[in-house]
């Protein structure tokens, strides 16, 4: 799906998610690692405030990887 | 270590006075079996139903299989953490009902859980349509948490498993096995010249139901450990796995794997086997990357030249697959892969999730999309509604003739990734 936006509509997409191999396998170009599979963008196990805190930073992360110009497959880590 | 599997064989199960075999039939006191079971305050109720081979029998939802098997001689009980102590096992002697299961069958576990069809179609594809069967059907207190509930359901089928063997301790072998492998120095010193291969048991271990137990442990909360094969024949793993039903390795599996049944016949002949590496499949990318450099470390350590790999699930689990290839092979370990493929209803599909160049060998164990017909049975045990939850079925699934239009995934153990079933795959 993520390759199949940026393709056929020209919108940029970033992947949030967890298991970056299979990202990079699939072809997805703006990659942010995720947290774990049952939550990728939280930690809910860390209490509602870290939680917060957390997806904050991933949906930030994210925002600005999608106004990165890039050239090839890249992962935006923390 | 020397284990002897004394199997006593079972054609028929029947309800009967006393619980015990006579001339290859399992006859089963039903009400001493439900109360040895029924002591847990979270059920309503406990009920059991029998299921043999060629009847017309449909079950659903089923969440796990076990043999019935009890310890003859040695240390330990089956089943060690749940119904033996903590002392390991595989020394000695157990009992075995060959030809008899427990399946245990319940709706509060809906999502994910898979069926058995006794005939038909639906009956080539799993193993379990060709064992006589005890079905515990229980239904659970109203508001039980569905972990609390999938608990309870795999202790009782445990339970059961023991109590049917542990009724029939003296009934008469009709075949030994023995299954003997000393220390890593003796068969070393016994067989210099031949490669030695170890294998990684690849477990569901992701939380939220989907989880694999080694000797009461769940296995998420640990790294990769040792155990000697006989262990596995006496029970330290446990299926805790609500998952697509297709490639989940119920508890019958790991008593009965064929890579260690098939890796034991080769020793001293072909190969050295030096033992079980049971692993992880973690939710993290860290968790991941921790047990797949566990795996080849301990490898490395044993001295293994050769990696036999073992998959459980698929999706991301396929990402462990390639780790586990990938980093073995770059220490200088050859690896051999076991794994179904989700192709797509035509098989045209990549197979795996995730892929890497090092991962070059590769059984297939089939493809779990592929779609069959299943034509209704005369009777259900258990919650026919439940197809519409299971991974590879839909609402539209069950039709109002009873019949059923499903993926392989939705039949236990179809596509077994042990190499526990009978089809493969082929290019298209």
């Amino acid at each position: 799906m993520t390759r199949e936006i940026e393709a056929s509509a020209d919108i940029p997409v970033v992947q949030i998610a967890t298991i970056v191999p299979i990202m990079l396998t699939v072809g997805a170009n703006r990659i942010v690692p995720g947290i774990a599979i049952p939550h990728p963008v939280g930690a809910p196990d860390k209490g509602d405030e870290v939680d917060k805190a957390i997806r904050r930073e991933v949906l930030e992360r994210a925002l600005k990887a999608i106004q990165t110009e890039i050239k090839e497959q890249t992962i935006f880590n923390k | 270590m020397r284990l002897e599997l004394r199997e006593v064989l079972i054609a028929n199960v029947k309800w009967g006075e006393r619980t015990e075999v006579c001339d290859g039939v399992l006859f089963v006191n039903r009400n001493e079996a439900i109360s040895y079971v029924s002591d847990d305050p979270r059920f309503e109720y406990v009920d059991l139903d029998l299921a043999r081979p060629g009847e017309s029998v449909r079950i659903i939802p089923v969440k796990d299989v076990v043999e019935p098997r009890c310890k003859l001689e040695g240390r330990g009980e089956v089943f060690p953490g749940f119904i033996g102590g903590m002392e390991t096992v595989g020394e000695g002697a157990t009992l075995v009902l060959k030809g008899a299961a427990v399946v245990t069958c319940g709706p509060i576990v809906a999502f994910q859980e898979g069926l058995i069809d006794m005939s038909g179609p639906g009956a080539e594809y799993n193993p379990f349509s060709r064992t006589s069967n005890v079905v515990l059907v229980v239904k659970p207190k109203d508001g039980l948490e569905k972990h609390e509930y999938e608990e309870a359901l795999r202790i009782a089928g445990l339970k059961l498993a023991y109590y049917l063997a542990d009724k029939c301790r003296d009934a008469k072998p009709d075949r030994t096995k023995v299954y003997e492998k000393g220390s890593l120095d003796e068969e070393n010193a016994k067989y210099p010249h031949l490669p030695k291969i170890v294998y990684f048991c690849m477990s569901i271990t992701q939380g939220l139901l989907h989880d694999t137990y080694l000797y009461g442990a769940d296995m998420k909360h640990i790294v990769p450990t040792l155990i000697h094969p006989n262990e596995k024949f006496d029970g330290a793993m446990v299926s805790g796995n609500c998952v697509s039903a297709c490639d989940k390795n119920t508890t019958y599996h790991h008593q009965n794997d064929p890579i260690v049944e098939e890796l034991y016949r080769r020793h001293g002949k072909e190969l050295n086997f030096l033992g079980v590496i049971p692993t992880l499949e973690d939710t993290r990318l860290s968790g991941k990357e921790r047990a797949a450099w566990f795996n080849a470390k301990l490898a490395k350590l044993l001295g293994a030249d050769g990696a036999v790999i073992s998959e459980e699930g698929y999706g991301n689990p396929d990402t462990d697959l390639c780790m586990n290839a990938k980093i073995c092979e770059k220490s200088g370990i050859k690896t051999v892969i076991i794994s179904d493929e989700a192709a797509g209803v035509d098989g045209k599909s990549q197979g795996l999730a995730d892929a890497t160049p090092e991962m070059d060998a590769f059984v297939s164990t089939g493809n779990v999309n592929e779609m069959v017909e299943l034509p209704p049975m005369n009777k259900v045990i258990g919650y026919p509604e439940a197809i519409a939850n299971l991974s590879g079925g839909a609402e539209e699934s069950l039709r109002e003739d009873g019949s059923m239009f499903v993926e392989l995934q939705a039949i236990i153990g179809s596509t077994s990734e042990l190499g526990f079933g009978r089809i493969g795959a082929r290019w298209v």
